[in-house]
């Protein structure tokens, strides 16, 4: 059981550092993907604890279903905005502040 | 449930009406459509039924707060008249995304189950993450866009992962059974309550959450912003506060102290960044952080006090915001943008603007005889009630630099002169919205009883 | 009739209604017609009132209109209470309000916002109507906030100069601070009492022990309060600005009405301040220092409308040192006769700032005696009001406030007449710059002086009388038994707070003595400031010319003189200077400027923060979460 929760962590962290590093907005959203896989993962350990109702497996299916209609937002967005500034570094959008 | 089928069914139609072209019906359906839907969620009241094997749960406080979201988007519908047309080709989108939105937020505050809370989040996010972005060939807008939804699906990791820790801790996602399964000491649960925490204060723009909201209002179409400003603010505190008062209500003790740190942070980020705005839209904004924290006042008081103050505080801002944001993109459309000085001489041009105006500013800052001084004054209450005076104590200290300032645009208005101004034609459906606005804030400012004792 | 009070505010509010609303449509005398005929209403049903309670056994009737707000166990009706207290009130602010909605019709008749300024007029009347009539302290700060809006709106009326408005908005920003206070009392008052009814609170108040903390806590922040709505030490800064608005203006709010709330609401809550000597004592010194501080400042001001609103300030500072002693009677008595002889003496220099074409520099004016001879003669019987000679009002309420001083402290009676010396010596002074002498304006100025049109000197003959004869509502009791009526008729609303303060005594013969001596110094004083701007025809020094040149002046003078100069006349008028600029301009002006500017500069920095990259914003809310588990890892 520990050794979902200590794999489940280590992908948060690693979904974290992604999103820190990166300089591209597609590797962001890969970052942030992996944190919601780590969460996924978890949901699907703590499920077998609850064999009757298999919530969490229905839970994870549905946040799958999610995450995909997000990515797929996402590339829209992503592919608009490079078409205005020629660039997906997120740091260099930055016209809008203070 | 009748009122969330209908929303969905007519969010689907509308796209189809769309699709034939059949633009000049897409308004008097949708105006249709809802006032149905409001109509249907009314008739639940007193039901209180499950749906879904207790998926979902719509007692009154759910019809309460379903209705106020559906009547506040009636009312920015009824503003958005020749306004989508200005910007893009597809108008239908605008109102079938704004409808799975508000979909998305009846959901939000008729869950029963964690999971219905999840899937509320996300139809309202990834609709709006659409939305800010909609003006494609406007950069701001596309930053906007990218800055909500970056920022957005990582805060939706953190709350899909404080999800499962609680689901780990208490072996379920029902509300009902998380409050009864006693394991409330476990260092997974506390955990998974804070990483929740996390995630709905970033929904509802608290610090030091909250920085996306000033550019994303300020790049998003106005009429966006406002739909962000009411619906979206409603229905995340709505969520927040029921989450907290059926699930972790007995936790108390021990979020208590955060929401607390939040509350104050959040005050003083908004109204003191707000001190220094020079642009309407973006002070909107920054005072839209700061009512986030007073909101969090009222989530301190875990109760049903807590529940009508938030529905009395909300009603009033939305309808203060509804007038607010209305009245900026008049300006803004008539005289280029939405600087301060934009507003000089307003009331000379549109008296009846000014006058809305001032009303809606007053009602955000919380002057009385407007029904924004008895959100800020029953929110305190229940603070008071539960023994926090200190936090009270600061809050109206910040109310006091709020309304320092929200008078600034009631100076430029009534005391700065624009000599070449001409007067801001309204068409119909802004003065129709309009007027209701000053009407609804007078009435609930003076007999506030009509809202503050339905919960 | 009483149950029918309820319709005291509603006239001027439908006023301001129809004036407000048809400002485009209505003629300049319907206008005028409207607002004041709603205010005469007002008036004359506040005088049936006045009857009718005079006539009944019962102290207050409470007139509930509504269920307003209910929280829990919290119920706050919206109710109108009646009694003495307010009736006095009522008669003030609809009478006085009432003349000057009159002169008014006469003073702004060349403005173009004239349907405008009646509005805001009878809105301003119906808050206070508000204020003074609400049945607890939450109606009292709907009235309360409301007559803020409307000195904030009056004040800014002639809006296109910029000066006006920094005065609008300091006004605003001072009155802020003293809200503060008040809406932290409602609630602490809330959280002792569970009410916010007088009805309520003051029975249970009177089972408290003298001293109790809560009551301290309350009465001090009322107190604030009251010092940022009556312009007392240290938020009194915005008045003597407030002075940019229309004279009128200055006569209603800043010196019958509006100021006089503090006032109000601390004879109001007596019950609690007698349970509080630590406040009551706040209450006093905060008074007696307002009071000389002002007076000081008066002596050398210049402009005819800045000498009378720091006599305004001064004047205010009685009044609290009254309520600090104990004299809740003499606060009110003062309030009323201040009232009279205070709006006479604006209304009066605004007939003499009408004549001569907005100028307001006393440096200007001079032997307006005979062109100006109803304004002269009322603004003469004012001003020996306000100097407290004997029969005018201001003297039998001054020397009320006095004695109450005299029983509690000897050293209070001191500073009191202290500054009831220069009050004399400034009033006249301003008497005499104005009317005797010879004129020092323009020769195009001096063509167009002339008497003010009926409209104008009416009210201000009206207002003479009152000054004159109001003091007989109040003859102390050294000169007849029983013939205290203002006294009579207060008595039960102060009738609780007495059993608590120790009560007043004077022997006769020192009360004669003190009358005594406070006439004869006011008499000196008078005296000083004739042989000054009269005899010598002194002017005062135009503001660019150096101090040094009074060295120059004095030169022609006889050795007394100098004398009397260096030992009276410098030391004065520096210590007034240096308040004025000093303490005035920088201290506390500094201290308001100075938390504005701290919340810019923290605006200005934070705003930083918001650097428009999204990594920045990341970051923020990655430290912030690590900080929130980190606290409750060390919390729990």
């Amino acid at each position: 059981m520990s050794h979902f929760l200590i794999v489940g962590a280590a992908l948060f962290s690693i979904g974290l550092y992604t999103v820190f590093s990166r300089k591209n907005a597609i590797l962001v959203l890969i970052g942030i993907e992996f944190m919601l896989n780590a969460a996924i993962l978890n949901l699907v350990a703590f499920g077998r604890y609850d064999r009757i109702d298999n919530e969490g497996q229905v839970f994870a299916i549905f946040a799958i279903v999610l995450a995909a209609a997000t990515v797929a937002v996402a590339l829209a967005i992503i592919i608009n905005v490079y078409k205005q500034y020629k660039t997906i570094d997120p740091d260099k959008i930055k016209d809008m502040k203070y | 449930m009748t009122s969330l089928i209908i929303v969905s069914v007519l969010a689907v139609a509308v796209l189809y009406l769309g699709l034939f072209k059949y633009k000049t019906a897409l308004l008097p359906v949708s105006v249709t459509g809802l006032l149905a839907a409001a109509a249907m969620a009314a008739m639940d009241w007193d039901l209180e039924k499950m749906y879904f094997s207790e998926m979902m749960l719509f007692d009154n406080y759910a019809v309460a707060f379903s209705i106020l979201l559906i009547l506040t988007t009636l009312l920015i519908f009824g503003l958005s008249r020749n306004y989508f047309e200005k910007i893009s080709n597809n108008v239908a989108e605008y109102y079938a995304l704004m409808l799975f939105a508000l979909a998305g937020g009846v959901v939000m505050v008729s869950f029963h189950n964690l999971a219905m809370l999840f899937i509320g989040i996300e139809i309202l996010s990834i609709s709006l993450y659409v939305l800010a972005g909609i003006r494609r060939k406007d950069p701001a807008s596309n930053e906007a866009s990218l800055k909500y939804f970056l920022m957005g699906a990582f805060a939706t990791g953190f709350l899909l992962f404080g999800t499962a820790l609680i689901y780990g801790a208490t072996g379920s996602f029902n509300l009902a059974a998380i409050a009864s399964s006693g394991a409330f000491e476990s260092a997974l649960f506390r955990a998974g309550v804070l990483l929740m925490m996390v995630g709905l204060s970033f929904k509802v723009s608290v610090a030091p959450f909250h920085t996306w909201t000033p550019d994303v209002y300020e790049g998003s179409p106005g009429l966006i912003a406002m739909f962000m400003a009411t619906v979206v603010k409603t229905a995340g505190f709505a969520a927040f506060l029921r989450l907290f008062l059926m699930a972790f209500a007995e936790a108390s003790a021990f979020w208590a102290i955060t929401v607390a740190i939040l509350c104050i942070l959040t005050l003083f980020a908004g109204n003191i960044t707000a001190v220094f705005q020079d642009r309407f839209k973006r002070l909107l904004a920054w005072s839209s952080v700061s009512h986030a924290g007073y909101l969090l006042l009222a989530i301190l008081a875990v109760g049903f006090s807590a529940s009508s103050a938030v529905l009395v505080y909300t009603i009033a801002y939305s309808l203060a915001s509804v007038a607010a944001f209305g009245i900026m993109i008049l300006v803004s459309r008539a005289r280029g943008n939405d600087h301060l000085d934009s507003f000089n001489g307003l009331a000379r041009t549109n008296p009846f603007l000014a006058f809305t105006l001032t009303l809606a500013v007053c009602s955000l800052a919380g002057i009385p005889l407007t029904a924004g001084f008895f959100g800020k004054f029953y929110v305190f209450k229940v603070a008071l009630a539960q023994g926090y005076t200190w936090l009270v104590v600061l809050a109206v200290i910040n109310a006091m630099i709020g309304i320092y300032y929200y008078f600034k645009v009631i100076i430029a208005m009534y005391m700065k002169e624009n000599a070449n101004a001409v007067a801001i034609q309204l068409n119909p459906g802004f003065r129709l919205v309009l007027s209701i606005v000053v009407f609804l804030i007078f009435l609930f400012g003076i007999f506030p009883g009509l809202i503050a004792n339905i919960l | 009739m009483i149950e029918k009070s309820w319709l005291i505010p509603l006239l001027p509010f439908l006023g301001f209604l129809i004036n407000g609303l048809g400002r485009s449509r209505i003629s300049k005398k319907t206008a005028a017609v409207i607002g004041s005929a709603s205010v005469l209403c007002s008036f004359i049903l506040s005088v049936l009132v006045f009857f009718e309670l005079q006539g009944s056994a019962e102290t207050g009737v409470t007139v509930k209109l509504f269920e307003w707000i209910r929280a829990g166990s919290l119920q706050i009706p919206f109710s109108f209470y009646v009694d003495p207290l307010t009736c006095v009130w009522l008669l003030v602010i609809t009478g006085i309000g009432f003349l000057i909605h009159v002169y008014s019709a006469g003073y702004m008749h060349a403005d173009q916002g004239f349907g405008k300024f009646f509005s805001y007029l009878n809105l301003f009347v119906f808050f206070m109507l508000i204020l003074v009539m609400g049945a607890g302290y939450a109606i009292m700060f709907i009235g309360w906030e409301g007559v803020g809006l409307c000195s904030y709106l009056l004040i800014g009326f002639w809006y296109k100069n910029d000066a006006y408005n920094d005065a609008a908005k300091k006004a605003f920003i001072m009155n802020r601070i003293g809200d503060l206070g008040f809406l932290l009392g409602i609630f602490l008052l809330i959280a002792t009492f569970g009410s916010t009814d007088f009805t309520e609170i003051f029975p249970q108040a009177a089972g408290f022990q003298s001293g109790d903390g809560r009551l301290l806590a309350i009465t001090l922040c009322l107190f604030i309060g009251a010092v940022g709505k009556s312009a007392q030490l240290p938020l009194y800064t915005w008045l003597p600005d407030a002075m940019a608005g229309p004279t009128p203006v200055s006569a209603l709010i800043h010196a019958a009405t509006m100021v006089t709330a503090g006032v109000y609401m601390v004879a109001r809550s007596n019950i609690l301040y007698a349970l509080s000597p630590v406040a009551m004592t706040v209450v006093a010194i905060t008074g007696l220092a307002t009071a000389i501080f002002a007076a000081l400042i008066a002596l050398t001001q210049n402009d005819i409308k800045k000498v009378l609103a720091y006599s305004t300030v001064s004047q205010l500072g009685y009044m609290f040192l009254a309520l600090g002693v104990g004299a809740f009677t003499g606060a009110v008595f003062h309030v009323m006769t201040h009232a009279f002889f205070k709006a006479l003496l604006f209304l009066g220099a605004g007939s003499v700032i009408h004549a001569l074409h907005d100028q307001q520099d006393m440096r200007r004016m001079g032997g307006l005696k005979k062109a100006m001879p109803v304004t002269f003669l009322t603004m003469l019987l004012a001003t020996l009001a306000i100097s407290g000679i004997p029969p005018f009002s201001g003297f039998f309420s001054k020397d009320e406030i006095l004695a109450h001083a005299f029983s509690r402290d000897p050293l209070l009676w001191v500073l009191g007449f202290a500054g009831a010396l220069l009050t004399a010596f400034y009033m006249f002074r301003m008497l005499f710059l104005t009317f005797w002498g010879d004129f020092r304006g323009t020769a195009k100025e001096k063509q167009g002086i002339h008497e003010s049109p009926a409209s104008m000197t009416v009210p201000l003959i009206l207002l003479a009388v009152l000054s004159v004869v109001g003091g007989f509502l109040g003859i102390p009791e050294v000169f007849a038994r029983q013939a205290h009526l203002l006294g009579g008729f207060l008595a039960p609303v102060f009738a609780a707070s007495q059993e608590v303060l120790p009560a007043m005594h004077v022997p006769h013969s020192t009360e004669w003595i003190l009358m005594g001596i406070s006439v004869l110094g006011v008499l000196v004083s008078i005296g000083m400031a004739w042989s000054l701007y009269v005899k010598k025809k002194r002017v005062p020094a135009e503001d660019t010319v150096q101090r040094s040149g009074l060295v120059a002046w004095s030169y022609h003078k006889f050795y007394v003189d100098e004398l009397y100069q260096a030992l009276i006349v410098r030391p004065l008028d520096a210590l007034s200077g240096f308040f004025y600029r000093v303490m005035d301009k920088r201290f506390i002006d500094g201290i308001v400027n100075g938390v504005g500017s701290t919340i810019l500069a923290f605006s200005s920095t934070l705003r930083l923060l918001q650097t428009g990259r999204i990594g920045s914003y990341l970051f923020y809310m990655v430290a912030g979460i690590i900080l929130i588990f980190l606290l409750n890892y060390l919390i729990f």
